[in-house]
């Protein structure tokens, strides 16, 4: 859209200023055209599995077995195989999830906001980081739910999930886990509606494909998921309505989700985690650790499958620059909580700022700090963003310093709170990092099917914004 | 023996009528089918394999019993088994049955009163009807029901490995007997000290039967003062025993009468009386004390001197010869001596003894010398004392021989025959005897003993002891008042009690034990002995037969100044090593208990271990002060921690020639060149929960030093060992948290303890305040309780306008409690009443390492040393450690928050409030989120990480696919089954004991019948940690009954809340802590050094900390040895 499309003859102020019209940075270069767009990204699924995708598979397999060989000596034998204990009752565990939480929230704001406020560079990016949204939240809802004493009571209706019982006990719906419970499936539902909706025409292009190529059974398999996508007009029109339905449903989720989740420690009066700056902190962190990670996946899947013509560096500065922004939301929140500490007056919040900084856990606030606020001032330079080996070596700082903001916060408070006498010191046992770090091959097998068997982008959204779909260049 | 039933003859009636037979082998009239009638069982059911089934149904029944099928567990000592219909006296299914017993110790005992369950000791108390005790128990009294059910018990008797039969075990000692009658040559004994007037009857027929046997006698530990100092002072055989209650002025001489003496309990009870203070005229007695320890009686002293013990006597001679005026006589004492204390301690101390002749009373340490016993006696005398707070009271004159004596006798080999009865002479006897090699050289070694231990090993013949609560027997209190020894069950296995061994010795025609005591009793009583015997045991005492105050007045002392140690100059290369009682341990006899090795040390905080305790100055000499971080934000820690678990280096002490291994532990407090090593660890033989923990001090403990003994040399090694401390931080940092004041401020300001601390206390109780009054509007109502200003409601009522609903207290009681910090003495007995009480498992040393001990209450120790610095960047203050601290207790447990923080955030609802005001933990419905835990202020929540209930206690978890060992049978029967023993992944913690609550609700609920009394009356319920205090500091009750005993606590000025400032208005309050220092002693501080470090911190004012003087560094006041 630009300012001259319009019906209406321009305000005469214009003339006189004479604004200097930028021109748009195109989002698919190289004057790519449709069906260029639909045989690469089509291509992927159809071509041969290539052998790196095994190895990564083998390797991302036999991480993930390190989840599954964790979770079930835990259930089998006790939570003790933790490293909890009085007064940190909740470390790794908790860490995590609200790591995997924060890292989904880029694929819905990306999808959801961006939708919302019609940036199209979202097209090329939002089907992979909804598909990591939804990857990250089910590693995330492994924590919570296998931390607790006894899973087998946790899982069942009646206990976390509302359900009539003879007994007349409802959950309390005071405790911020129970409202984790529900924002954390409805945030899961509506990711994966989101994501299968936006697939739709797409899946039916496979279908097409396939069919022509004479490949029966994907082709039916594809058809099945297609929900009988035709592309006619009314399928168009309702698609499109459906879409932004759903857009609009899961905006609020974007700030609800990490709102919720840090309402866990807000809502508490354990010094550190007793303090209102957590929603907004918490929202901006998640984000930013978000976009850490979506580039963290991009841009190697953008080395590997050539995709620099629909990921341009445009994207990359985009999304650069949102880092940036939310980095810098951070570390104003990290000196902010100091500040209200000090200014607060409470010798029990002051100590535990002081002790966060300086005490024994200080080395994991100053990586914290160095990862998650200096990082991302490296992203004011354009000389940086256009290095794409550089933006992914800090993008992955940031993921790190993200672990490390929700470690300080729950273990440095609840290492040292109000009687000094129950002080302790935490650290996690064998089983627990080997447990967090098999959930990345959790991930990544999932992410790994998802580049195999789903189209990376949305081929239909990425041809509405190439000049091609404008022939008239009015805009939309 | 198989039980038969005694099948009742026919009645005539029966036999004339028509005859029915069941079988024809009835009709026939078999031998076999009259064997088949009478047998309980099938022929052949008693050779099962595997196990043996008579043992198997040993085990079940107390199961069965827990499993409320009513099934009669039969352990009582009847001959029949008897349906519940008939059954036992007073017995009704599911409630407790309590009898009178006590539990001998040494040279007394503790009356208790036994709680059966079905014939199942599951718990003991304190005899309330023993005035001086007035239903309080100890530590170990608490833990010992514990020791019944040991798996490790000794469970048979054997010889040279071999299983005997008690009736073997008979024929031995008739054989002793006859070999022996008449003579006793060869023959001698050894026995642990016991007051037992009925031992005390066979032991004089055993002498008459062997007039030249040994008997001889053996304690590790000496916790009564020597006889022959009051031999040299009176010329008597007495004993003292003090009036504490009458005391105003008490000054210790390495004396800790609130553990290590001989009466400790009935002492720390009198202590708290005149320490006790509601109103500020009250009056307040004030304890100096002087040791090189850190004991219990010394953090509750107002002066405290860190002397060496080596250097008491000179402390003695120079204070009697300041009360006694010129005392020339003593001066050999002092000039002897390089005696480094400020002059003015001991004067002023003296002054003030002077100023209160006759309620003052100076008590030494049983493990002194003799000397000092009699110095302390002369002061005691000079004071007027004698016959006021301190009674002489007539003894027997020692006969038995000691140990040394039997050790001579062994090497010149005129010992063929040597009976240890109890003790453990192989592990503990002094090590220049080696009593273990002794052993090994009589021929005959026959040991009577609870366990297969360290002696047992080196005896031929060991014979398998019955635990008190299995076996009758009597004793006598410190004060000499005979009490029963009954028991609550028939043994466990084939125990023998020691009456019965002796009595079997000494060739009674009864050797029954029962009959033993019943004859003893029936020769101290007149009239119908059956009925004074019987009175006996349900009082559970011999009313009169204290011993008998004599009537004594200080002699000539006659010192013979030869034999008075030469001083020595402590330093580094020459420490001086202190030998005590552990305070779990005590001697090393209680190795196996659980609950006692998991309990922590009540000053150390170090459970499952002991350590060689060095002073801050000694461990920074050595190169072990722990390092601290680079920026101290807060105090230095007290110990090396690595994750959170004290890395200890290991230590070698070094005296005449003996050394001994050991992890080194700084302890703040400490005279500065003495070590203290506690006793009864580095069991080698003590089943699996009590070897290996801990080092053996007894090996360089000598005939010539057994209290202590000076030229020993320590050196670090660069070893480090872990060590399970449960408290990692040793300083309040300045914190409002246990709130102190000098007694004199306290009479100028009783509500001292709302100017310390954010806020003194949130509002207390929701009370009268936050019901809805008698014709009060809706709208009037919530009006008051949301916006209302008037100082009364915003006392009771949550500030601000809080969305949540407040809990609605309807209940017709609202329980509270009220634990006054000035009478806690921190002995431990709390946590181990309650641990018993309420089934709380014990989890072993690795999960204690790593923080995961599950006691529902716990003590908290906080030092403070007036050091505490503003700078949040650790200036020079928190860098040290103090060396002269002060010491705070606070028992911690559940606050019963009303608003409590743990239940807004359990998703589930597992843990909710009731009418009544508890905080009540629905175990059922807990899924284990811990979030509760994490949300708990006081951090009182605890977490089963595993079934720890389920694994034997020693192992640690194999996981699912390794050994998965249960708890033994044997251990469940300890369980009380009015609490759920919990499983794994649930939150537990302090319920202020609610099964006693509901249980006295029920009875009340009968009681009132239609009258609609339900109201417990006040002091019916109390929590298992009330009832066993010595000290009487925990009060609870009904808080809405304004004259409860808990109200009133309450109601004094002194209460507050801790962290009241979150307003979650716990139902738990303290009363602050009071110090009573003398203003005229040269270590006086107007303020106790918490408040100075409060102040310090948090307002740093140039006056701050006013009242203490800053010169009175942590180093030095008065002197050090």
């Amino acid at each position: 859209m630009s300012a001259h499309s319009s019906d209406h003859p321009a305000p005469a102020i214009l003339a006189e200023v004479k604004p200097a019209v930028l021109p748009r940075r195109v989002l698919v270069e190289n004057h790519r055209d449709f069906h260029w767009i639909t045989d690469k990204v089509c291509g992927i699924v159809e071509g041969q599995t290539p052998v790196w995708w095994w190895w990564c598979f083998g390797v991302a397999a036999f991480v993930a077995s390190f989840t599954v060989a964790g979770l079930t000596y835990l259930v089998a034998t006790g939570v003790g195989v933790w490293g909890h204990a009085n007064p940190v009752n909740w470390a790794w565990d908790i860490v995590n999830f609200v790591f995997w939480i924060g890292i989904g929230h880029a694929g819905t704001l990306i999808s959801a906001i961006l939708c919302l406020l019609r940036q199209k560079w979202r097209t090329s990016i939002n089907r992979p980081a909804e598909a990591m949204t939804i990857f990250a939240v089910v590693c995330a809802a492994i924590f919570p739910v296998f931390h607790v004493g006894r899973i087998w009571f946790a899982v069942l209706p009646g206990f976390l999930f509302p359900f009539p019982n003879a007994n007349g006990i409802w959950q309390n719906f005071r405790s911020p886990l129970e409202w984790d419970v529900f924002a954390v499936s409805t945030y899961g539902t509506v990711s994966v509606l989101f994501w299968y909706v936006g697939l739709i025409p797409d899946l039916g292009t496979m279908r097409d494909r396939f069919t022509a190529a004479g490949n029966v059974l994907r082709a039916r398999i594809y058809g099945f998921f297609a929900m009988g996508w035709r592309g006619s007009n009314r399928a168009w029109s309702n698609y499109e309505m459906a879409y932004l339905i759903l857009a609009g449903i899961a905006t609020p989720l974007v700030l609800s989700v990490h709102t919720v989740v840090s309402f866990d420690f807000a809502v508490a009066l354990i010094p550190g985690w007793h303090t209102t700056i957590f929603p907004p902190y918490f929202v901006a962190g998640a984000i930013f650790s978000g976009f850490g990670m979506v580039m963290t996946l991009m841009l190697p899947l953008r080395a590997i499958y050539r995709l620099e013509d629909v990921i341009t560096q445009y994207h990359i500065d985009c999304m650069c620059k949102i880092t940036l922004a939310t980095g810098t939301m951070v570390g104003y929140a990290y000196s902010m909580e100091f500040f209200i500490a000090w200014y607060g007056a409470n010798p029990y919040e002051g100590f535990a700022f002081i002790n966060r900084a300086f005490g024994v856990y200080a080395w994991s606030y100053w990586i914290m700090v160095t990862c998650n606020v200096i990082t991302p001032q490296f992203f004011w330079f354009k000389k940086v963003r256009e290095n794409t080996t550089l933006v992914w070596i800090l993008c992955i700082f940031v993921n790190v310093g993200m672990w490390f903001e929700r470690f300080v916060i729950i273990a440095t408070s609840l290492a040292r709170d109000f009687l000094p006498s129950s002080w302790g010191y935490y650290s996690p046992s064998i089983v627990e990092i080997f447990t967090f770090f098999g959930t990345f091959g959790v991930f990544s097998v999932l992410f790994l099917l998802f580049i195999r068997f789903v189209p990376l982008m949305p081929m239909s959204e990425i041809k509405a914004v190439i000049p091609q779909a404008d022939p008239h260049g009015s805009g939309h | 023996m198989k039980r038969k039933f005694d099948h009742s003859a026919p009645a005539q009636r029966e036999l004339n009528g028509p005859k029915y037979w069941r079988s024809l082998d009835e009709l026939a009239d078999t031998p076999g089918f009259r064997e088949h009638l009478a047998r309980e069982f099938p022929e052949g059911a008693s050779s099962m394999d595997g196990v043996d089934r008579r043992q198997f149904m040993r085990l079940m029944a107390a199961s069965f019993a827990l499993g409320g099928l009513g099934l009669a567990g039969c352990r009582r000592p009847e001959s029949h088994i008897l349906p519940y219909g008939k059954s036992v006296e007073y017995t009704v299914p599911g409630l407790p049955l309590y009898f009178a017993t006590a539990m001998p110790l040494r040279k007394s005992a503790i009356p208790l009163l036994a709680e059966t369950h079905q014939g199942r000791p599951t718990k003991l108390e304190g005899n309330p009807t023993y005035a001086p005790h007035g239903g309080a128990s100890s530590l170990l009294a608490q833990a010992s029901v514990l020791d019944l059910y040991d798996p490790e018990r000794t469970t048979t008797h054997s010889k040279g490995g071999a299983t005997l039969s008690n009736g073997q075990v008979y024929d031995i000692l008739a054989g002793i007997n006859k070999t022996y009658a008449g003579n006793g040559e060869g023959l001698a004994f050894l026995a642990d000290e016991s007051a037992s007037p009925t031992r005390a009857r066979l032991l004089a027929k055993l002498k008459a039967t062997f007039p030249r046997a040994i008997w001889a006698e053996y304690e590790p530990v000496q916790d009564e003062p020597p006889i022959a100092a009051a031999q040299a002072a009176f010329g008597k055989n007495v004993k003292p025993v003090y009036r504490f209650a009458e005391a105003k002025r008490i000054v210790s001489l390495d004396a800790d009468f609130f553990h290590a003496e001989a009466g400790a309990l009935y002492y720390a009870r009198e202590f708290a009386k005149g320490r006790r203070v509601s109103k500020p005229t009250d009056e307040m007695n004030r304890l100096y004390v002087a040791e090189s320890g850190f004991s219990l009686t010394g953090s509750m002293a107002d002066h405290r001197l860190r002397i060496a013990s080596h250097h008491m006597l000179a402390l003695a001679a120079a204070l009697a010869k300041k009360v006694h005026g010129d005392g020339a006589q003593f001066d050999p004492f002092i000039l002897n001596d390089k005696l480094d204390v400020n002059p003015q301690w001991i004067e002023q101390c003296a002054q003030d003894l002077l100023a209160h002749k006759g309620e003052s009373l100076v008590v030494a340490g049983a493990h002194q010398p003799a000397y000092v016993h009699t110095l302390a006696y002369a002061i005691n005398a000079k004071l007027g004392n004698i016959g006021k707070t301190i009674d002489f009271v007539a003894v027997d004159a020692p006969s038995a021989s000691t140990i040394t004596a039997l050790a001579t006798a062994i090497k010149g080999g005129t010992v063929k025959t040597l009976i240890v009865l109890g003790g453990n002479p192989a592990y503990n006897a002094p090590a220049d005897l080696d009593f273990g090699a002794l052993l090994k050289s009589v021929p005959d070694v026959i040991r009577f003993g609870y366990y297969d231990d360290e002696t047992s090993a080196l005896a031929g013949t060991h014979l398998a002891a019955t635990h008190y609560l299995e076996s009758w027997g009597d004793a006598r209190t410190v004060d000499g008042t005979i009490v029963p020894v009954q028991p609550m069950i028939l043994p466990l296995f084939n125990g023998l009690s020691e009456v019965e061994l002796l009595a079997r010795l000494a060739g009674e025609e009864n050797p029954d034990a029962y009959a033993q005591v019943f004859t003893t009793i029936g020769r101290l009583t007149s009239g119908d002995t059956k009925k004074a015997f019987e009175k006996f045991l349900h009082d559970g005492l011999l009313e009169g037969s204290a011993y008998p105050v004599a009537d004594v007045s200080l002699g000539n002392l006659n010192f013979d100044f030869s034999k008075v140690p030469a001083a020595v100059t402590l330093s580094q290369n020459n420490l001086e090593v202190r030998f005590v009682t552990d305070h779990k341990m005590d001697d090393g006899r209680f190795a196996n208990n659980g609950w006692l090795q998991e309990c922590p040390d009540p000053m150390t905080k170090i459970s499952w271990d002991n350590a060689i305790l060095v002073s801050p100055r000694l461990g920074r000499e050595l190169g072990i002060y722990p390092a601290g971080s680079l920026l101290q934000v807060a105090r230095v820690e007290e110990a090396d921690f690595v994750v959170g678990k004290e890395n200890a280096f290991i230590g070698e002490v070094t005296v005449n020639g003996r050394t001994l291994r050991g992890p080194l532990h700084i302890q703040p407090g400490l005279s500065n060149y003495t070590i203290v090593l506690p006793l009864g660890y580095g069991r080698t033989a003590s089943g699996h929960i009590g070897t290996g923990t801990g080092f053996d001090a007894y090996a360089i403990r000598t005939s010539d030093g057994l209290g202590f003994i000076t030229g020993a040399k320590l050196i670090k090694t660069n070893e480090r060992t872990l060590l399970a401390n449960t408290q990692e931080h040793w300083s309040m940092e300045g914190r409002g948290i246990v709130r102190e004041a000098n007694f004199e401020e306290f009479k100028e300001t009783p509500g001292f303890v709302a100017e310390i601390g954010m806020e003194a206390e949130t509002p207390v109780v929701l009370g009268t305040e936050g019901q809805k009054r008698p014709g009060e509007s809706e709208q009037a109502y919530l009006a008051r309780i949301h916006g209302g200003n008037s100082q009364a409601v915003q006392k009771s009522l949550p500030r601000g306008n809080s969305l949540y609903e407040t809990p609605n207290f309807t209940g017709i009681h609202q329980w509270g409690m009220s634990i006054d910090l000035n009478t806690c003495i921190g002995c431990n007995a709390c946590i181990i009443a309650c641990q018993a009480e309420n089934n709380i498992p014990i989890v072993g040393k690795d999960q204690v390492l790593r923080g995961r001990e599950m006691q529902w209450i716990r003590l908290d120790r906080y030092y403070s040393d007036g050091q505490a610095d503003a700078a949040a960047f650790g200036a020079d203050g928190n860098k040290i450690l103090p060396e002269d601290p002060q010491v705070s207790m606070q028992p911690m447990t559940c606050q019963h928050c009303e608003l409590a923080p743990c239940e807004t955030v359990c998703p589930v609802n597992a843990t909710v409030h009731d009418e009544e005001g508890i905080n009540v933990m629905a175990y059922n419905r807990c899924i284990g989120t811990r979030y509760c835990a994490n949300n708990c202020p006081y951090k009182v929540r605890r977490f089963n990480f595993f079934d720890f209930n389920k694994r034997a206690t020693d192992a640690l978890y194999m996981g699912p696919l390794g050994h998965q060992s249960e708890m033994p049978e044997l251990v469940k029967m300890v369980k009380n089954p009015d609490v759920t023993v919990r499983m794994r992944g649930v939150m537990e913690k302090c319920t202020y004991c609610v099964q006693r609550v509901q249980q006295a609700k029920i009875a009340q609920l009968r009681l009132a019948g239609a009258s609609g009394e339900v109201e417990i009356p006040d002091g019916t319920v109390k929590t298992a940690c009330q009832q066993v205090c010595p000290v009487e500091a925990i009060v609870f009750g009904n808080i809405k009954d304004e004259n409860s005993a808990v109200s009133r606590a309450k109601a004094q000025e002194r209460t507050y809340a801790v962290l009241g400032y979150l307003n979650i208005r716990p139902r738990t309050t303290y009363l602050g802590k009071l110090r009573n220092p003398n203003p005229h002693m040269p270590d006086y501080a107007a303020l106790p050094l918490s408040r100075v470090e409060y102040n310090k911190k948090n307002h740093p004012a140039p006056d701050a900390g006013s009242g203490a003087k800053p010169e009175k560094s942590t180093t030095e006041h008065g002197g050090n040895g």
